[in-house]
């Protein structure tokens, strides 16, 4: 594992810097789940909580980086690594975002979000070893979770979130997001352990994370249309 | 080191790369722009009928009646309460103002009519001097408001409302009476 932070990352941590002033758009967290999170005075640690956990579960973007993260992790300890990379990042952009009302256009963060399935898919399939370029991937894994974070962000202030019990709600948030990350993962674990008890795995690998890499690209394309054609 | 699958021959890399995005770029042209965004750069939308998700729901939406407004100016004395509420069908809409010169409790709510299975919805409940919105009927039933002056001291309130509407039923003093309200024109037919 390389040490030394990636051309990429310092690209991405560039970008990042750049969007957190740019303006905002605007979607998702729907329905009667919306005017339940507008009308709110206070401290709601337990809707929160279950928002969060929703937002992680039902949101597949999250799901196929997740996918493309464990792919190749074979051992628990490593995935407990990565992923806690992961939430630490997202969980500082959350907090930040929302504390310091820093607003980004969440069409260009989910499209963002697509791209680093691209790129985690990309990387499975050793497009970074042939072109003989190895990006850090735990710092690779962060700086996306900066990014996730920060489209989390980017949801949550679309409402006019109230002052009383913000840091307390958020923080729920934050939990919930964790605690769906663990039961979507788990999911995903477990798929993937079945799969890898048949020799196909492997031989397999290649053609999962091309289409992997495909709906990393679909992902990202959706959301730039949206950014470019939604009034 | 976990078993990890051989880096592929550069050809294989290339090829598998782009149909990945060729794929991605096929299926967004060919069919998420026409059904999410109602753009038809490859003339797919229109032959699957992709392009009318596109449109979403029209803002319009057609009424059979002619439409009623009403005013109404009432006194609550201290402690006294009062409700005017609207027959309404379901989706019918209605837009008000009220306004009152000292600060009124209100609850504004819904209930069903006759027969009809029995539903009781309250939109707002607080103190205030004066509301102002619409309202899409959820169900067909009675919309309206209760208010209560809880001070001592004389309230005049002011109601105005448009909608379609049928008929306005006033609850005042433990007992309640229907108020007819005419369509602001007579239809042409």
């Amino acid at each position: 594992m390389q040490r030394d932070c990636s051309a990429t990352s310092r690209l991405l941590v560039g970008i990042f810097l750049l969007l957190a002033a740019s303006p905002l758009l605007a979607h998702t967290i729907e329905g009667s789940d919306a005017s339940f999170v507008q009308n709110i005075d206070g401290a709601a640690i337990g809707p929160f909580i279950y928002l969060g956990a929703k937002h992680m579960v039902t949101g597949y973007d999250h799901l196929l980086f997740l996918v493309g993260v464990i792919f190749f992790l074979y051992r628990p300890g490593h995935i407990v690594q990565y992923v806690t990379l992961f939430a630490i990042g997202h969980s500082i952009t959350l907090l930040i975002g929302v504390l310091a009302d820093l607003q980004v256009n969440a069409y260009f963060i989910d499209a963002i979000i697509g791209l680093s399935v691209a790129y985690k898919a990309f990387e499975n399939m050793g497009g970074f070893k042939r072109l003989g370029f190895e990006p850090d991937t735990q710092m690779a894994v962060f700086v996306f979770g900066l990014f996730h974070g920060l489209g989390l962000a980017t949801k949550l202030q679309e409402f006019n979130l109230s002052d009383n019990g913000l840091v307390a709600n958020i923080l729920s948030f934050n939990v919930g997001v964790e605690i769906g990350q663990v039961l979507a993962l788990s999911l995903v674990y477990v798929g993937l352990s079945i799969w890898r008890t048949n020799k196909s795995y492997l031989r397999h690998a290649f053609a999962a994370n091309t289409v992997l890499l495909g709906s990393g690209f679909m992902l990202a394309g959706f959301q730039l249309s949206a950014l470019l054609l939604l009034p | 080191m976990e078993p990890q699958a051989q880096p592929p021959s550069p050809k294989t890399l290339m090829i598998a790369s782009i149909s990945a995005f060729a794929a991605a770029l096929l299926v967004l042209l060919a069919f998420v722009l026409p059904a999410e965004f109602g753009r038809d750069p490859l003339g797919t939308g229109g032959l699957l009928g992709l392009d009318a998700l596109a449109r979403g729901a029209n803002p319009f939406e057609e009424q059979v009646e002619v439409h009623r407004e009403d005013y109404v100016e009432f006194e609550l004395g201290p402690f006294q309460s009062v409700e005017y509420k609207y027959l309404m069908d379901q989706d019918a809409p209605l837009v008000f103002s009220w306004l009152a010169d000292g600060e009124v409790y209100f609850d504004m709510h819904a209930e069903t009519v006759g027969l009809e299975e029995e539903e009781v919805q309250s939109y707002e409940q607080g103190n205030a001097t004066q509301r102002m919105g619409s309202l899409h009927a959820p169900f067909t039933g009675i919309h309206g408001w209760f208010w209560e002056n809880r001070t001592a001291r004389t309230t005049l309130v002011r109601l105005y409302t448009a909608g379609f509407y049928h008929t306005s039923t006033v609850f005042r003093d433990g007992g309640d009476f229907e108020r007819v309200i005419e369509p602001i024109a007579t239809p042409d037919r």
